[in-house]
């Protein structure tokens, strides 16, 4: 909401400056979110009056003016047409700087003498007009002063955020009513009266409501023979200082009452409503009518429409029709001032898509005791500047009357939720002050009867707020509250994940956060079949792009899309992960199962760039042993690598299955490069991507150590020559089988492929460390040991030593 | 046979000067003192010669054995001492160069601000509660008393899955879902991700809020007041200075936003603050009538205060990061900063 300072002080006494202003409605709820002020700019440009005026003798379009500026007389060659002998101008004077660049200097047009220029509100940048000159209203201008100071031109704007709760602050009215509260100072509401005609109004047009549940209250007035025109300079200013775009007198007037009431009104062309009278009813679904901007609604048959004799005029409470639209031919006006049902104006506005200074306030609520107060300054207004005469009287349909509520506030209650010790008195002062009529109930309760413009306040709750407001949230005691003891906050999966997170950066990891909706293309690139769980997504109906359309189910498609924002940044060393959430629908379920996942990318070289390290770029056994770390870190036992070829967008060769307990918990492995290039990658590209929740549950907490030996060990080597197809895994776990208690650890520690080595096959290099928990043990006892190993080894395996 | 002990001594000696490694005076002892070398030679030429010049003949080999011995002793000694100097002197290296550095990596800075908020929360008592992110629109308005067609709406843009659900425009639903399981005292934390269809420099479709909830039978404004001060004195420094304002929810009553003086001029007013002093922290309030109806709290009985906070606002002032998109496009080298 737009305020002028200026307009403000119309309706009550501000006398300190406007940034203390700004700064007592922001603490008293009203955010004030910008002051700008307004600069009028325009030195040299003084009040001046013309004293005679003449036709220039060489020019037929150009006159001839004498202007004075109280001491001093100009001559003045002027091109408009619209001023008379004895009008009041803004003259610019030589050295005058105008808005719109143009410097004032004395000078000779056509041979004539001109000292300066009589200017228009366009050339002033003050207003629109740019085909006439501003003519001034003698209402006791001094001549000879500066423009900027007579027409009050300097102001400052608020622009004020005022909450949903608070429809009666978005008027200046109800702005300067806080502004009053504050400072102490009285209200002053303008005079409203004016001479009414001699015809009866109901002889002349009716107002009929079909529907009073969504039209509580609707009334009229109606003014004849008006001058359709423009509105004055002031009124203009204001309109434009709200951000409203002045149109013409009538127009103007109803929405310079919204502005300073809050209350909507509109104007009809009495004499384009069909049997000259109202009737307000539900249109009928699937109804069109032309909205006053000229588009084509659909209507609906909870739509309320304001109609004459035989058709719709009016969309109730949010805009005009086209039909009967006020235009420069107009010269009888009807007005109208209503109350609408605030949720269906909402419903409303909603459904056409259509959102006017009208619903906004109708939808909130307006003061539906100020109808007829509105609609009477707006009828004083229209014959003060549009001329015309009203009918005697005003229609004034109100089928269902709301009464003002009456609530009871205990002053203990408002201390208890409030912290405070305030006593009644102070209470019953703070809500007097914004004008709520209060009476003791008893010692501790008082009655408050709530005006019409405070529809918001319908509870007690709503009242303490109110004292609390008015006290200043400041001035409540600050305090610490007495609670029970709690236990731990933090349950084994939310420390898990801190764990886990501790874990991976530790190992050179970087955490990401990608957003949850992710491309459904980016999905489509992974190559999966219909039965994919991933293909289980949710989409959003009203997504801002269509890449942000869906709802992840794996975080995969982020991780890639972050890499390559990064290698468009030449950032190509990436270690990256997220922990986050997936969402899969469920079949007859309203939710999607929501749930955790944990997953990791890797490219680029095992080391970043280094002057030391070798420049070796990561593998599958980089990705796999940050898994085991993670698992070792989280005390995840039991884990297991399947290999598998069936995750269509991982290598087949180069990924697995990951297992805990029998259970798959998640896959990791290389993406597959027509993968990549669908994220338009390339290079080699390393995931994982576990179910976090599940794993969860698999991690062993009931740890135990094993009792260190106080014996040395003792370390044999065997390497082993055996086919490609053998896997590390195959003749581990034959050693495993064969060997005696005192086979401590199996390690791999050389594969080896090449001289030596015939072509498919490798050799697998193991180191056995054998030790006793209760003894030395002599090199002949692990030899023999060793030995008998070897010999069962090879035998079962096929396998043959490599010397 | 004294004159060859003689000879033989100074013949030792004489290579000894000239030897400059440890090998060369190894070399050395064996050819003089060796199980073959040439004193040792000599000395079992004693058993030839007579009784009586025997004792004084063993005693001078004993001697000049021992002092040649010694002499090697020293030679080594002054060898490896030149050696160690040598070391010291010219095997040098340029400690310049960068360490080698086993890489590390950084949670990202929403998780960093995260944890030190939830931190100061647990301090104070708090407990953790999470809630779904996808959220029926029961949770997301109206159990926290914004009907249908309420203008309150109007500060949220919602995205919308169907007409019942959407993903929550804050994390204010999971409020509800604890007080449905749990009957009072709460108190307890929510942090997770909103949704908002809203993008520009300052607002991104996602960001991340921390809830708070705390209900009891005597909890007051004043109790709200002294808890987000800790906490505001705890997460930006103890002289931070703090404002209470009316504002409206429709789930609390009365309503509070919560101000702390700018962190970046310290209240003298510069851009961050436009110009106020004060920067906007925190959306709090008494836990509104009807949401204890809702969930089947007595409000005559029971009272308590919500809160919530953005936590990327806290993370752009506590970084001076001034583009909020920064967070979610996860460049390195913004990522490596923390």
């Amino acid at each position: 909401m737009k305020a002028s300072f200026n307009w403000l002080r119309e309706y009550v006494d501000i006398d300190f400056a406007p940034d203390e202003l700004g700064e007592d409605l922001t603490m008293a709820g009203f955010e004030v979110e910008s002051i700008s002020k307004v600069d009028a700019n325009l030195n040299n440009v003084v009040v001046g009056k013309i004293m005679s005026l003449k036709p220039h003798p060489n020019a037929d379009k150009l006159s001839l003016c004498q202007v004075s500026t109280g001491g001093h007389l100009y001559s003045v060659v002027c091109g408009a047409a619209n001023m008379i002998s004895g009008d009041y101008v803004a003259l610019a004077l030589e050295g005058a700087l105008l808005p719109n660049g143009v410097k004032i200097k004395n000078t000779r047009i056509r041979g004539e003498l001109s000292q300066g220029m009589m200017c228009s509100e366009e050339e002033l940048k003050i207003g629109r007009d740019s085909q006439r000159i501003l003519i001034l209203q003698d209402d006791g201008l001094e001549l000879g002063k500066d423009i900027a100071s007579a027409l009050n031109l300097e102001d400052y704007i608020f622009e004020i955020n005022i909450t949903p709760n608070r429809p009666d602050c978005l008027s200046i009215i109800g702005i300067a009513r806080e502004i009053a509260s504050i400072t102490g100072k009285i209200l002053k509401i303008p005079k409203i009266e004016y001479r009414e005609g001699n015809e009866k109004i109901d002889k002349l047009t009716s107002v009929e409501i079909h529907d009073p549940e969504l039209c509580p209250r609707y009334s009229a007035s109606l003014i004849n023979d008006v001058t359709i025109g423009l509105s004055p300079f002031w009124m203009r200013r204001r309109l434009e200082s709200a951000g409203i775009r002045p149109i013409s007198n009538v127009v103007d007037v109803t929405n310079y009452v919204l502005m300073e009431f809050g209350q909507p009104l509109h104007a009809f062309d009495f004499d384009l409503l069909s049997e000259r009278r109202i009737v307000v009813q539900r249109a009928d679904d699937g109804d069109i009518f032309t909205s006053l901007d000229g588009m084509e609604r659909h209507l609906f048959s909870d739509t309320l429409m304001i109609c004459d004799g035989e058709k719709p005029v009016a969309i109730g409470g949010i805009m005009g029709g086209l039909n009967s639209e006020v235009s420069e031919n107009t010269s009888n006006v009807l007005i109208e001032s209503a109350y609408f049902n605030p949720t269906n104006i909402r419903k409303t506005s909603k459904k056409l898509g259509l959102q006017t200074e009208a619903s906004y306030r109708f939808e909130r609520g307006v003061d539906y005791g100020g109808v007829i107060r509105a609609l009477n300054r707006a009828t004083q207004l229209v014959l003060d500047f549009c001329g015309g005469k009203t009918a005697k009287g005003i229609v004034d349909q109100y089928p269902s009357p709301v009464f003002p509520k009456e609530i009871s506030l205990s002053v203990n209650k408002t201390n208890k939720i409030l912290g405070t010790s305030l006593k009644k008195m102070k209470v019953k002062r703070h809500l007097k002050g914004i004008e709520l009529d209060v009476k003791d109930l008893d010692r501790d309760k008082v009655i408050v009867k709530i005006p019409s413009f405070r529809m918001d306040l319908h509870r007690e709750v709503d009242l303490i707020e109110e004292v609390a407001r008015l006290d200043g949230y400041n001035n409540i005691p600050t305090t610490t509250p007495v609670v029970r003891v709690n236990t731990a906050g933090k349950n084994p999966a939310q420390v898990s994940q801190d764990r886990a997170k501790d874990i991976l950066t530790s190992i050179g990891y970087y955490e990401v956060v990608n957003y949850s909706f992710i491309s459904p293309l980016s999905v489509a690139l992974l190559n999966l079949d219909d039965e994919h769980p991933y293909k289980r997504f949710i989409s959003i109906k009203n997504p801002l792009r269509e890449d942000q359309s869906i709802m992840r189910t794996t975080l995969i498609p982020g991780l890639l899309n972050t890499m390559k924002t990064n290698v468009y940044n030449k950032n190509l060393n990436l270690k990256l992960f997220e922990l986050g959430t997936v969402f899969y629908s469920v079949e007859h379920e309203k939710l999607p199962k929501e749930k955790k996942m944990l997953s990791a990318l890797a490219t680029g070289l095992k080391y970043g760039e280094s002057w030391s390290f070798p420049g070796e770029g990561i593998d599958f056994y980089d990705i796999k042993g940050s898994l085991e770390n993670l698992f070792e870190g989280l005390n995840v036992m039991n884990f297991n690598f399947l290999p598998t070829p069936d995750i269509p967008y991982l290598h087949p060769g180069k990924s697995s299955i990951i297992m805990v307990d029998n259970t798959e918990i998640g896959t990791v492995g290389e993406v597959r490069s027509e993968v990549l290039e669908g994220y338009e990658l390339s290079d080699t590209v390393y995931v994982f991507e576990l179910d976090f929740d599940l794993m969860v549950k698999h991690t062993f907490s009931d740890k135990k150590i094993k009792p260190l030996s106080k014996y040395p060990p003792i370390y044999r080597d065997i390497a082993l020559i055996v086919d490609e197809s053998v896997q590390f895994k195959d003749i581990y776990n034959a050693i495993n089988k064969l060997s005696n208690k005192l086979v401590d650890n199996i390690q791999v520690f050389d594969v080896y492929r090449g001289r030596s080595v015939a072509n498919g096959k490798k050799s697998l290099a193991y180191r056995i460390k054998y030790q006793s928990y209760e003894r030395t043990l002599t090199d002949k006892e692990v030899n023999n040991i060793h030995e008998k190993l070897v010999s069962n080894l090879v035998e079962k395996t096929g396998a043959r030593i490599r010397e | 046979m004294k004159e060859e002990l003689e000879r033989l001594f100074a013949e030792a000696l004489e290579k000894l000067k000239g030897a400059v490694e440890e090998r060369q005076v190894a070399e050395i002892k064996a050819e003089f003192l060796g199980k073959k070398g040439k004193i040792t030679a000599l000395l079992r030429g004693l058993v030839n010669i007579s009784q009586e010049q025997r004792p004084v003949m063993g005693c001078l080999a004993n001697e000049i054995k021992i002092s040649l011995e010694e002499k090697i002793k020293e030679s080594l000694e002054v060898i490896r001492e030149r050696k160690r100097k040598e070391y010291l002197l010219h095997e040098s290296l340029d400690i310049t160069l960068p360490g080698r550095r086993v890489p590390i990596g950084r949670k990202h800075p929403i998780t960093e601000v995260c944890n030190e908020i939830i931190g100061i929360f647990l301090g104070l008592g708090f407990q953790i509660s999470e809630g779904p992110e996808v959220e029926l629109d029961y949770y997301n308005f109206e159990a926290l008393n914004i009907p249908k067609d309420h203008p309150a709406r109007d500060m949220h843009d919602t995205f919308y899955i169907s007409d019942e659900v959407l993903l929550r425009t804050h994390t204010s639903p999971v409020q509800i879902r604890v007080m449905e399981k749990q009957s009072p005292p709460i108190q307890i934390i929510a942090p997770g991700k909103a949704f908002r269809c809203d993008s520009d420099v300052s607002h991104t479709p996602m960001f991340h809020q921390v809830e708070g909830l705390m209900v009891g039978d005597n909890i007051t404004f004043g109790d709200l007041k002294g808890i987000l001060t800790i906490f505001v004195h705890q997460m930006f420094g103890d002289k931070t200075r703090l404002r209470f304002r009316p504002s409206f929810f429709p789930f609390t009553e009365p309503s509070a936003e919560v101000d702390m003086q700018c962190v970046i001029c310290r209240g003298k007013g510069c851009r961050v603050c436009s110009f106020s002093g004060w920067l906007e922290i925190l959306g709090s309030g008494m836990v509104d009538p009807e949401v204890f109806k809702i969930v089947g709290y007595n409000p005559n009985e029971i009272t308590g205060f919500a809160f919530g906070l953005g936590i990327e606002r806290v993370a752009m002032l506590k970084y001076g990061i001034n583009d909020i998109r920064m967070f979610f496009e996860n460049d390195m080298r913004f990522l490596g900063q923390f």
